[in-house]
């Protein structure tokens, strides 16, 4: 059926559903798997680096992802079902969050809707859920890596009507207990955050001060955060 | 209504077995059926293991739904034919791939059909036009074949939350962290 210990089936079936992202470390696609809606997240071969390094650093990543994905679910974190890994073609299978839309999209559309008279204060309450959730996140130790507005999805709750945040993008996530890695973390968003939308400071803040209030490590992440802040400073001011 | 009452046996035949084809290997086919008050487990696990019945014999109260099945099938033929199964043959690979551990014979034990029990669920992996193999295996149960979807209503669901160990926070939906769990032991 195939050479061994690679697969010919999984590279036929990609070229048959959607690609809807071409991005620098993976292909991610969209499609139906065991009849369900699913995505389909291909990390490909770099060819700049060492095939072994690659190799060795694209498995991690496949790893790494499913894992963090696993540990969220288990403390009530929403992100998308594991359906299947393929860890030869590193291929992940996720559940579709169907009619879901980025966290960066909704807040770009909210910003521009001229319907919205103080769009900010329309956007209160999801930096809220932003910063509970991710200040939940933490408590679990997992650190995400890559936190953006474009890797978390909003999709609409079944009958509540409550929108439901829902995590991904895990490739770069690791376990860690440490104050600095998760002030790290939400330094990487702030400066995602700020640089994709524009006039948000005060929006960000009360995603701080929601984060702040969620969970009793929360004051020595800030702390770290304030830190960070001002190294990055520093280096802007001498760079 | 009417439609359903001029035409049982159509309604009957498409509610009973659930096939499915994996997308990934377009030429195979899943297809499962559901058995109670089966009085000959033991006959059907001695064909089992002498090959007279190529599928796999699945302890029902283990199952939540039809797609983790589906979803131990799609690992199972994908191992297959990548050379890197961990057991003998596709049906015991498929049965092995329901267990949320890597030991082998807890697996076998726990989502395996043993001599005592009284309803199975019976998993094939064929081409799509090759039915007959279906119809053989049916004559072979003696018990009462019930819609797929039945399986639900066999499902014990507090074993099921204790084997897959799965959180209060994740009851919104078991099959949910009951499929996450099997897709992801490799790397647990
Ligand atoms: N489970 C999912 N459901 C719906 N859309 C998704 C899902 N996973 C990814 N996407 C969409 O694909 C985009 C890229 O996926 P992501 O995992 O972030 O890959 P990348 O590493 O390329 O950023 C996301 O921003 C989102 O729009
Ligand atoms: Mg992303």
């Amino acid at each position: 059926m195939a050479v061994e210990g690679t697969s010919v089936a999984l590279p036929q079936f990609l070229k048959k559903i959607e690609l809807i992202k071409q991005g620098a470390e993976a292909r991610v696609y969209r499609g139906s798997f065991l009849g369900k809606p699913t995505i389909v997240k291909e990390r490909f071969p770099k060819l700049y680096r060492h095939p072994l390094l690659d190799e060795k650093l694209t498995h991690r990543r496949t790893v790494q992802e499913v894992r963090s994905i696993l540990r969220c679910r288990k403390a009530g974190i929403s992100a998308p079902v594991v359906y299947f890994v393929d860890y030869t073609s590193h291929c992940i299978f996720l559940e579709d969050i169907v009619g879901s839309i980025t966290v960066r999209d909704h807040i770009a559309s909210t910003q521009l809707s001229s319907a919205q008279k103080s769009p900010e204060e329309h956007l209160d309450q999801l930096a809220q859920k932003m910063g509970q959730i991710l200040a939940k996140m933490h408590d679990e130790d997992v650190v995400h890596g890559d936190l953006t507005t474009s890797n978390m999805l909003l999709k609409a709750g079944a009958e509540s009507g409550e929108t439901e945040l829902v995590l991904i993008d895990f490739g770069l996530s690791y376990i860690s207990a440490l104050p600095e890695d998760k002030g790290v973390d939400m330094y990487v968003l702030e400066k995602a955050f700020l640089s994709t939308h524009p006039n948000t400071e005060a929006l960000f803040e009360k995603l701080l001060k929601a984060y702040a209030a969620s969970s009793k490590k929360s004051h020595a992440v800030i702390k770290k955060l304030d830190e960070v802040r001002l190294r990055g400073r520093k280096r802007s001011m001498v760079g | 209504m009417l439609e359903s009452f001029f035409y049982p046996q159509i309604r009957f035949s498409s509610v009973m077995y659930s096939t499915q084809e994996l997308e990934l290997f377009p030429d195979r086919t899943v297809t499962q059926l559901l058995f109670k008050d089966v009085k000959n487990a033991a006959e059907l696990r001695k064909n089992a293991m002498e090959g007279k019945i190529n599928g796999a014999l699945i302890n029902p109260s283990m199952i939540v739904s039809p797609f983790q099945v589906l979803v131990a099938a799609n690992k199972a033929v994908h191992l297959h034919s990548t050379g890197k199964m961990k057991t003998r043959s596709l049906y015991s690979e498929i049965i092995y791939n329901l267990s949320p551990t890597n030991n082998i014979s807890e697996a076998f034990k726990r989502f395996g059909m043993s001599d005592s029990d009284s309803a199975v669920l019976i998993v094939l992996v064929h081409l799509k036009e090759e039915t007959q193999h279906m119809t053989d295996i049916i004559a072979k149960v003696d018990g009462q074949q019930i819609p797929i979807e039945d399986v639900s209503m066999l499902t014990d669901t507090a074993k099921v939350k204790k084997l897959y160990k799965t959180t209060p926070q994740e009851d919104t939906c078991l099959l949910d962290a009951v499929v996450c769990r099997m897709a992801t032991k490799d790397v647990m």
